[in-house]
């Protein structure tokens, strides 16, 4: 019985489709669990919103480009300060917000021209920036206004200046996943292309899908320097509007997050003929695979034998000195989909983990057939998991560390149980060899922090509880 | 010389002070006690708000969403309220109050909450006839009003459905303390208890800061019951400590209940605690404990050491909730601060008349700028004009990089405060939340001389 109905869900039996527990010898190609899939109302899902996807996971990542979001001013208060994506030119991104503050009056007579005031009044208030991207929010998709005249509009008056429109509200699709989608094809279809960079090198890749969590991107820019291959752009961190507009330049599309960015490597094969190179960043087996594949495309496997030796000798040591005391702690993931299947091997084959219950809350069919196969019998793979089910795979599985965000952090805090941020990381990069040593190093400190012993001591006597019995 | 009231002049906002009404609505519910609210629409406008919670408080709160999506934008979200109430329900046993919030989306699709309402208590009372859950109608579309008016907005809606009849007189106070820290609900417990009072405050929020147990039970809610709010229409009278945010349903109780409401000026700040007690002892007949008098005088005591010496003269700017921000610049004032610049983050139109402010406007001496409907951008631009020096930012983390890059000692104080640990135990309230306001203030500065070397040395004796 491979799909799992858990007993918090009695009453929301359609839950069974999205969960499942792995058995040897079983094809699970028979039992992928339902994804992508409407939300059930009252659950306490995990799940953000289509423009959280757009605004918050990809544009607002650019790090010279203003963010206007054409809404009341919740959606813009809410995507600001809740991302750790660091940038070489003082983190702008992670600094302002802008919104069109749209009131009662603006709903029901139209918010066009309070856009177009506030496009002109950003650019005016910080007249050193000249690129923007607009996005429509739930009551602005609604009432019907019509972006893309106005950005067009000030564009023709504003000639120094380039404006993109996503049009993706809160309600459009069914997570954040679709504010992906539909900012990966409008960019693609309206930017890619307008704009030409100067050729440095014969080796030119664009690196998609990484976002710059804490300096991943920065970190994997090393290698690219000292590979010698050239980077277009990135999709999109530590990125700029003008370097995402000669993706086209490209020889290369380089893969990291596939649900995120996927869309945009495929068009670009499709529209120009670049081939799409899939790779996972984190840890040592995979990094080192990944170097190989991208200089094999180029034909200088030599520089990166080169490479992957210096870091390996550098890093491996340190990593080893975790995994001798990280083997067999047991790990649950519950991010939103690709990291599932970046990391259930990789924390396994270079650090002796075992992941015993992974949860997505916007992974599609794919992200669960690569995460099924690379992970292990006995593992619990859900989509869209909920607060309660968390609660009771927790029992389930008796996790020693979760990777999960700082919300879900704090409610397991209360079970004894640390969390690592999947999502921001704790103290990253974790991209990358050196990467894979810092996240290495942050879940050995979480699952050997002496305060969990305290925690479960109780001091009037009695059955005395340790460390490890926290999650047995 | 004198303050001047004006408003932001760009339509736009640039880094927002205030999130949106649906957002201060989450708050209010989850105050209550076996309550789980329920935000109708798209699933970003709860995610990010518990995250928001979770940032402050370092804890995790539970809110519902009915993750609206296109179908309910075309053909209505009815049947996805149902369904979130009755999961709801059915999935958590001990659930006694759903607060059904509205958003932009929800407003603008124009879903009829309260036919909802009627039907979800239909259903509950024929598949559950031994429960009562009572399902609350919350008006609160993000176009209108900011976080303040959505605390206010719910708080009021919440009497008024389960407040609804009149109780036997109980001889309690009701206590409207405002959006404030568990560490300030703690502190005006305390006082009550020191006076003798049978005091409720709406909402208790004490367990916002809750323990790591042994037997790893989870204490995170609030405490606020249904029977206490029902209680709350016998009560000798109401004491409203924020005009904005929680007076609205003193005002429902005493135009319904005839329960007296009394607004008084927030207490922040000496004065303001005295006034405040002063209310209570003549509400409730109920001395002033000799206790009160004592913690007072040791706040005056090491107010005193700060004022004249480090504080004097010094210009300040404040930003955050427009009880907090007026109430700490009249404490600036009681400790020869000089407010200069006070941000209130949305556009009601009652600031400019609120008598707090128009008491500054009158008494000060000094330039005085009170910016409504302001965004953090009305400071930071302040902020780097050299004509406008600024010596102390006090807000919530939000504006941090304001204070960053301009180099400014900012004390954090208000909601949320994410970038300091531990704020929202400390109390801001009273004589004792002025007394530790004060030295976080006198400690930021000291950090700042260190780190600034700028007579640090001043304090190799103090």
């Amino acid at each position: 019985m491979p799909m799992v109905l858990l007993s918090c869900d009695k009453d929301i039996p359609e839950r069974e489709k999205h969960i499942y527990l792995k058995v040897d010898g079983e094809d699970s190609r028979d039992f992928l669990p339902v994804s992508n899939a409407q939300t059930i109302p009252g659950t306490l899902s995990e799940r953000g919103c289509a423009f959280c996807g757009a605004k918050l996971v990809i544009g607002g990542v650019l790090k010279d480009t203003i963010q206007m979001i054409h809404g009341p001013m919740g959606c813009a208060y809410d995507t600001w300060h809740t991302k750790r994506y660091p940038t070489d030119n003082g983190h702008f991104n992670m600094k302002y917000v802008w919104s069109t503050d749209m009131k009662e009056s603006h709903i029901v007579f139209g918010g066009e021209k309070r856009l177009e005031k506030s496009i002109n009044e950003a650019f005016d208030e910080m007249p050193d920036i000249k690129r923007m991207i607009v996005y429509t929010t739930c009551p602005t998709a609604l009432i019907g206004d019509d972006i893309k005249p106005v950005c067009k509009k000030v564009m023709s008056e504003r000639p120094d200046v380039d404006i993109f429109t996503v049009e993706c509200p809160g309600f459009a699709g069914v997570s954040q996943s679709k504010g992906h989608h539909v900012l990966n094809i409008g960019w693609i279809n309206e930017k890619v292309g307008t704009l030409e960079k100067n050729i440095t090198s014969d080796y030119t890749m664009n690196f998609i899908g990484d976002f710059n969590i804490q300096g991943d991107t920065q970190l994997l820019q090393q290698y690219w320097d000292r590979l010698g291959i050239q980077v277009i752009s990135h999709f999109t961190g530590n990125g700029t509007y003008d370097d995402l507009r000669c993706m086209q330049q490209a020889q290369l599309n380089v893969v990291n997050c596939a649900r995120s960015s996927g869309y945009i490597a495929n068009e670009l094969k499709k529209q120009y003929g670049i081939p799409r190179l899939d790779i996972d960043s984190w840890g040592f087996s995979y990094m080192a695979e990944g170097i190989r594949k991208i200089c094999a495309f180029f034909g200088i496997e030599d520089r990166g034998e080169a490479l992957i030796a210096d870091e390996t000798a550098k890093w491996k040591p340190k990593l080893d000195w975790y995994k001798e005391r990280l083997k067999g702690a047991r790990m649950a993931i519950w991010t939103g989909g690709p990291r599932l299947w970046h990391w259930t091997k990789s924390v396994e084959d270079d650090l002796g983990i075992q992941v015993v219950a992974m949860s997505s809350k916007f992974g599609h069919q794919e992200d669960f057939e690569k995460v099924i196969a690379r992970g292990q019998a006995g593992t619990y793979y859900i989509d869209d998991g909920n607060e309660l089910e968390f609660f009771e795979i927790i029992d389930l599985v008796k996790p020693d560390v979760i990777f999960t965000g700082p919300r879900v952090g704090e409610l397991v805090k209360k079970l004894h149980i640390p969390y690592v941020n999947g999502h921001g990381y704790h103290n990253g990069p974790y991209m990358g060899f050196e990467g894979f040593v810092n996240l290495a190093r942050d879940t050995y400190n979480a699952v050997h922090n002496p305060l969990l012993k305290l925690a479960a001591t109780d001091i009037r006597g009695g059955q005395r509880k340790v460390f490890l019995e926290a999650a047995e | 010389m004198g303050c001047e009231i004006t408003t932001k002049q760009r339509a736009g906002i640039i880094n927002p002070m205030y999130d949106c009404q649906p957002a201060g609505a989450q708050y209010a519910g989850i105050g209550v006690k076996d309550c789980i609210p329920l935000v109708h629409g798209g699933q970003g406008c709860s995610m990010f708000v518990r995250l928001l919670f979770a940032q402050h408080f370092k804890e995790n709160f539970d809110v519902a969403s009915t993750s609206l999506h296109e179908d309910s934008a075309v053909f209505g979200g009815h049947k996805r309220i149902d369904d979130g109430v009755l999961t709801l329900v059915r999935r958590y046993p001990n659930l006694r109050v759903i607060p059904i919030l509205t958003t932009c989306s929800s407003e603008v699709i124009g879903d009829d909450v309260e036919g909802a309402v009627a039907r979800c208590n239909k259903q509950i009372k024929e598949e559950f006839p031994d429960r009562k859950v009572h399902v609350v109608p919350v008006h609160t579309p993000s176009f209108k009003s900011s976080q303040v008016g959505g605390y206010s907005e719910c708080m009021q809606s919440i009497f008024k459905t389960i407040a609804a009849t009149r109780v036997e007189p109980t001889g309690k106070l009701n206590v409207f303390p405002g959006w404030v820290n568990p560490g300030d609900v703690v502190l005006l417990k305390r006082y009550f208890h020191e006076m003798g009072v049978d005091a409720t405050v709406f909402m208790d929020t004490e367990d916002f800061d809750s323990p790591m147990m042994p037997d790893k039970s989870i204490h995170t809610h609030g405490r606020t019951t249904v029977e206490d709010v029902e209680g709350s229409t016998g009560a000798i009278a109401s004491l409203a400590l924020a005009r904005y945010e929680g007076a609205s349903t003193a005002d429902y109780l005493a135009k319904e209940h005839d329960v007296a409401a009394h607004v008084v000026a927030t207490p922040y700040g000496i004065g303001n605690t005295d006034a405040m007690l002063k209310t209570i002892s003549e509400i409730t007949g109920k001395p002033i404990p000799d206790s009160l008098v004592k913690e007072r005088g040791i706040a005056l005591d090491a107010l005193q050491d700060l004022a004249h010496m480090f504080f004097a003269d010094k210009r300040v700017a404040i930003f955050g909730h427009p009880d907090l921000v007026i109430g700490l610049a009249q404490f600036c004032i009681e400790i020869e601060m000089k407010p200069v610049l006070m941000l209130l983050g949305d556009d009601n139109s009652k600031y400019k008349r609120d008598p707090r402010i128009l008491a500054l406007k009158k008494d000060a001496d000094w330039d005085m700028e009170v910016v409504c409907n302001a965004d953090l951008w009305e400071l930071e631009k302040r902020v780097k004009d050299p004509d406008f020096p600024i010596d102390l930012i006090l807000g919530h983390s939000k504006g941090r990089y304001v204070a960053i890059d301009a180099n400014i000692p900012m004390a954090r104080v208000g909601f949320p405060t994410f970038d300091r640990a531990g704020l929202y135990r400390q109390p801001t309230m009273g004589y004792q939340g002025a007394m530790l306001l004060a030295e976080q203030i006198a400690n930021t500065m000291f950090a700042h001389m260190e780190f600034k070397r700028d007579r640090e040395w001043i304090l190799n004796t103090w």
